[in-house]
């Protein structure tokens, strides 16, 4: 079996959640979603669209750029589309998935990337949801996070930057936001879903060489454990050999130094 | 139409004051008007309120030579290249006030604007703490349908700083890429300021009117700066300056690095 690397596996996790057909957005700072739509468009989802944040759909740049918004992004694109466009679409219920990225993520889907501590006079400020607030309100949304261990994923987060499943159950319809939520948290150790009822966190695959009690003491919450647990498909040679001709300066990489 | 060429100087001094609301362009390093903020830095423009909806180094500089008292944003951060450790710091401190945005809330916020509207509906938002915190979003009832939306408030820059491709004397601009919400900026806004890499002539305007981005009743001044979005990128013309983000990123770990970065690369330069 040929080599690979975390992020490449990653990579391919997500790419996996794309379905042929589908509309996808990639935002920004968003390596490993934009190696997903890539890597979808060009093996199992050739139909799909693919927006992202340099503002065009479907581009199919060379060689992939450091910055997600930068101009190699553009490249061979059918059309520059402002952002706002893109979010009519969400809005209209027109857009499958888009992946947001996580400072804090709990046992229910709810991702922090506002402050850790009290908002009004953090510990620690962070950068802020981008498009979480309204996006993952009203779409699916997978989430990926390249550090698993209970300081990443607590019980509950200090702050909802972007809504999961809120307090679990029927929280979203109470709320007023019914429609998608997070389908799947992707890591670096496992992947896992949402246990259709409780809407709690549960295991799906440990990715290959990943135990079970790895998982369990890098999880800050009880994590739903179902009695059949695969292992992740790991990357193809062919999927290998596309990320490494189109990112030969590593920039899938970058969340992993 | 009137001759609007300027010097980067004149443009400054004369549309961007003390306590302005100021949207700027761009998204993340690409297309951010650097040379214009980097113009306001050494003018010692104070107590400013910046709007944007994914922003970097342009806001990160600004808020850490003190002109800002305001953020309006969705994200601030270096993407790759680390935090915006002055943003960071600034609002730990609890020296800037916050107005924490999604993407959406804060375009929604620039089309009500450019609409001459108090506020437009959006869809979501709810179960947030974005939304919870937030003195600019509010819940409403639709009228017609009864669905419960949230109200975004406009937010009305007094002057937007765009950097874009190409422009005449009088202020007719093309935008050779994606324009990200940078004519939505300049239509929000009372006064836009607009550099560009080049200065083409009307004619040329008038044989292409279909690659004219921002026509000029949106624009005040012309400010003919090549390279006006280093070390940001400037589609199809060049791309980002990746060492001298990486020692932006390098240098504000630290106030005293910072100040260092501000006083060789900014406060003792002209661009």
């Amino acid at each position: 079996m040929a080599e690979y690397t975390t992020a490449e596996l990653m990579a391919v996790c997500l790419a996996r959640e794309i379905s042929d057909g589908d509309r996808v957005l990639q935002g920004l700072y968003s390596p490993l979603p934009m190696m997903a739509c890539l890597l979808a468009k060009r093996f199992h989802a050739p139909n799909m669209t693919y927006f992202n944040t340099a503002d065009v759909i479907d581009p199919e740049p060379k060689k992939v750029p450091f910055s997600t918004a930068g101009p190699a992004l553009q490249e061979r694109a059918v059309t520059y589309i402002p952002l706002w466009q893109t979010f009519d679409l969400a809005q209209r219920g027109e857009l499958d998935l888009i992946f947001l990225g996580a400072a804090q993520v709990d046992k229910h889907g709810n991702t922090n990337l506002s402050a850790i501590g009290p908002y009004e006079k953090p510990k620690v400020r962070l950068p802020g949801g981008a498009a979480s607030a309204h996006l993952c309100a009203i779409m699916d949304t997978v989430i990926w996070i390249p550090r698993h261990n209970n300081r990443v994923l607590v019980e509950k987060v200090d702050f909802i930057t972007g809504q999961g499943y809120l307090s679990g159950g029927d929280a979203r319809e109470k709320a007023g936001i019914p429609k998608g939520g997070p389908r799947k948290v992707v890591t670096n150790l496992c992947i896992m879903d949402f246990e259709p009822e409780t809407k709690a966190m549960r295991l799906v695959s440990l990715h290959p060489g990943v135990s079970l009690e790895q998982v369990k003491e890098a999880t800050g919450f009880e994590l739903i454990i179902p009695s059949e647990v695969k292992e992740t498909e790991p990357p193809s040679p062919e999927e290998l050999e596309f990320m490494r001709e189109i990112d030969p300066k590593g920039v899938r990489e970058l969340e992993f130094h | 139409m009137k001759e609007k060429l300027c010097s980067l100087q004149e443009a400054v001094a004369t549309y961007v004051h003390d306590g302005d609301v100021v949207a700027i362009g761009g998204v993340g390093r690409n297309r951010a008007p650097m040379a214009l903020v980097r113009e306001v830095i050494r003018q010692g423009k104070k107590n400013l309120h910046i709007v944007g909806r994914e922003k970097g180094m342009e806001f990160d500089m600004l808020i850490g030579a003190g002109c800002v008292k305001k953020v309006s944003f969705a994200l601030v951060s270096l993407e790759e290249f680390g935090l915006a450790m002055n943003f960071r710091r600034k609002a730990q401190a609890g020296e800037i006030e916050l107005d924490e945005h999604a993407c959406n809330s804060v375009i929604t916020s620039l089309r009500a604007a450019s609409m001459g509207l108090p506020f437009l509906p959006l869809r979501g938002m709810f179960g947030s703490g974005v939304f919870e915190v937030s003195k600019n979003l509010k819940e409403i009832e639709c009228p017609f349908t009864g669905e419960r939306l949230a109200a975004v408030r406009a937010i009305k820059p007094n002057v937007t700083l765009i950097h874009a491709h190409q422009a005449d004397k009088y202020g007719n601009v093309r935008i050779m890429g994606s324009p990200f919400e940078d004519i939505l900026k300049a239509w929000a806004a009372e006064k836009t300021i607009v550099t560009v890499e080049e200065i083409i002539d009307n004619d040329e305007i008038r044989n292409n009117p279909q690659l004219t981005s921002i026509p000029y009743i949106y624009i005040d001044a012309v400010v003919h700066q090549p390279k006006g979005a280093w070390p940001a990128s400037c589609d199809s013309y060049y791309d980002s300056d990746i060492e001298e983000i990486k020692a932006y990123a390098q240098a504000i770990k630290s106030p005293e690095g910072f100040q260092e970065y501000l006083e060789q690369r900014v406060l003792s330069r002209r661009d």
